[in-house]
């Protein structure tokens, strides 16, 4: 919850070239909390939080493990802080969960039947028909890695 | 499993597997069932009872248990869509058919304790009903207004309200039907008048089609209030006649019976209710003929009080001379 900072400690260096595009991802955040609950349903309010929550952890994952463009240090203070999902990250770094869209999703014991996930883990070839899906937890489309 | 400890819940009902129908559960020979202990109150007893879901086929809306067992077994009928487990019609066609009489009580404390002693004399047996002992005219009948396959347009998710107003923001991906929804008598139905059988809509239209297609078809003139049997074995009396009547006809009162007027002559009667409505349910009730002293009598309706009284007089009149 806290982004402000409330750490004595000094803040690593290369924060500051990472800041701005941050401060948008907290300003998105804002504005997805404030919006109206009109014409939308209860479940679906919820989802650009959880889209941006995703796209905000994607972002500093990148930046380490992909791009390696910040240091550990700024990375493991990025996580404390709460600027990313530790969590999510964990599951990213395995292989089949590279594009996870949510923690929920995978969480066997929130599913109406013993072990199952959510519909958006399946691929998109082993789903017929031509139904679009959208995942009831976050509204995720499919986030399995081969679709 | 040990018997409840705590007072309250020991009326709570627990079952192991849904009492259901062959449409209800659908043409996928492979289910996935989610069973819920006490996951709502009964729709008509209001005892809290074991929930059970499923998908009933692609395409289908999962659906779920609405009454309990105990209420099921009472009225042999299936759990989620009420209708009767051997036949697939509304319990009020069924009751019509064989004379049946609906004991249980409709409000509140009273039915939940009628559930609860019910429960304990069916643990075990199957159903409530002794259907040994009811007319064979009324099995038939129903054995032709019956469907022989699974009806599983019923499985169909229901219309998207937000469709309707034009305001399906869900595009393809809605779950819920895109279409007009119907609009004529069949759409105000009411659990609690289904399952006891008085008032249903849908058994309505099943009856007066049938009753329609046996010729007895109700005439324009409303004063008609009378049915003229024929046929009747030679041993019948009026009191007799009497007796039958009242007997397959258990929601209608002695006093709306007007008068029964037998001829013995030509072995034919007429049968005289107070209100026209009772008659037409009489017709519908005897639409493939009723038993009388061991015979099946024809039914027609009578004709206008003008006509009634000449007409007998002039067949007595016949077979006389």
């Amino acid at each position: 919850m806290p982004k402000i900072r409330t750490t004595r400690t000094k803040i690593p260096e290369g924060y500051d070239a990472i800041s701005d595009i941050l401060d948008e991802y907290a300003k998105k955040m804002r504005d997805a909390e404030n919006e109206s609950h009109e014409g939308k349903r209860k479940a679906e309010s919820l989802w650009p939080i959880m889209r941006i929550s995703h796209a905000r952890s994607r972002y500093i994952y990148e930046l380490y493990y992909k791009r390696e463009a910040i240091s550990r240090e700024l990375y493991d203070w990025l996580l404390k802080e709460g600027y990313a999902d530790a969590n999510l990250i964990a599951k990213w770094k395995k292989s089949g969960y590279e594009k996870l869209c949510c923690l929920r999703c995978i969480q066997t014991r929130d599913m109406n039947y013993q072990g199952s996930t959510c519909i958006c883990r399946v691929p998109k070839a082993q789903v017929r028909s031509g139904t679009v899906v959208e995942c009831v937890h976050c509204g995720c489309r499919g986030c399995s890695s081969d679709s | 499993m040990p018997p409840k400890a705590d007072i309250n819940k020991a009326g709570w009902e627990q079952s192991e597997f849904p009492i259901l129908c062959e449409t209800c559960l659908g043409d996928n020979p492979f289910i996935r069932m989610s069973k819920q202990e006490y996951g709502r109150s009964c729709g008509t007893c209001a005892r809290p009872f074991t929930v059970f879901r499923w998908n009933p086929g692609t395409g289908g809306r999962f659906k779920t248990t609405v009454i309990c067992q105990t209420c099921a077994k009472i009225k042999n009928v299936c759990q989620t869509c009420l209708l009767d487990l051997e036949y697939g019609l509304p319990t009020q066609v069924r009751d019509t058919a064989l004379g049946l009489e609906n004991e249980a009580p409709t409000s509140d404390i009273n039915r939940e304790y009628y559930a609860q002693n019910m429960e304990g004399k069916l643990d075990g047996n199957k159903s409530g009903l002794d259907t040994g002992r009811s007319a064979s005219a009324g099995k038939e009948m129903l054995k032709q207004l019956a469907r022989t396959d699974p009806y599983y347009k019923r499985n169909r998710p229901h219309v998207c309200s937000f469709f309707v107003k034009g305001e399906c923001k869900r595009g393809s991906e809605c779950p819920y039907r895109h279409e007009k929804p119907a609009d004529n008598e069949l759409a105000h139905q009411n659990l609690q008048d289904r399952y006891h059988g008085k008032n249903d809509p849908v058994a309505r239209k099943i009856m007066s089609a049938h009753a329609e297609s046996q010729g007895l078809k109700p005439p324009d003139d409303v004063a008609v209030t009378s049915l003229f049997l024929t046929s009747l074995p030679p041993s019948s009396t009026e009191l007799s006649i009497r007796t039958h009547v009242l007997k397959s006809l258990p929601s209608v009162e002695p006093t709306q019976l007007k008068s029964i007027v037998h001829v013995a002559k030509t072995r034919c009667a007429f049968v005289n209710f107070k209100e026209r409505s009772i008659a037409e349910n009489a017709a519908q009730a005897w639409a493939n003929g009723l038993e009388i002293d061991g015979e099946r009598v024809g039914i027609k309706w009578g004709r206008s009080r003008a006509a009634v009284k000449p007409a007998a007089s002039t067949s007595a009149a016949v077979t006389a001379s």
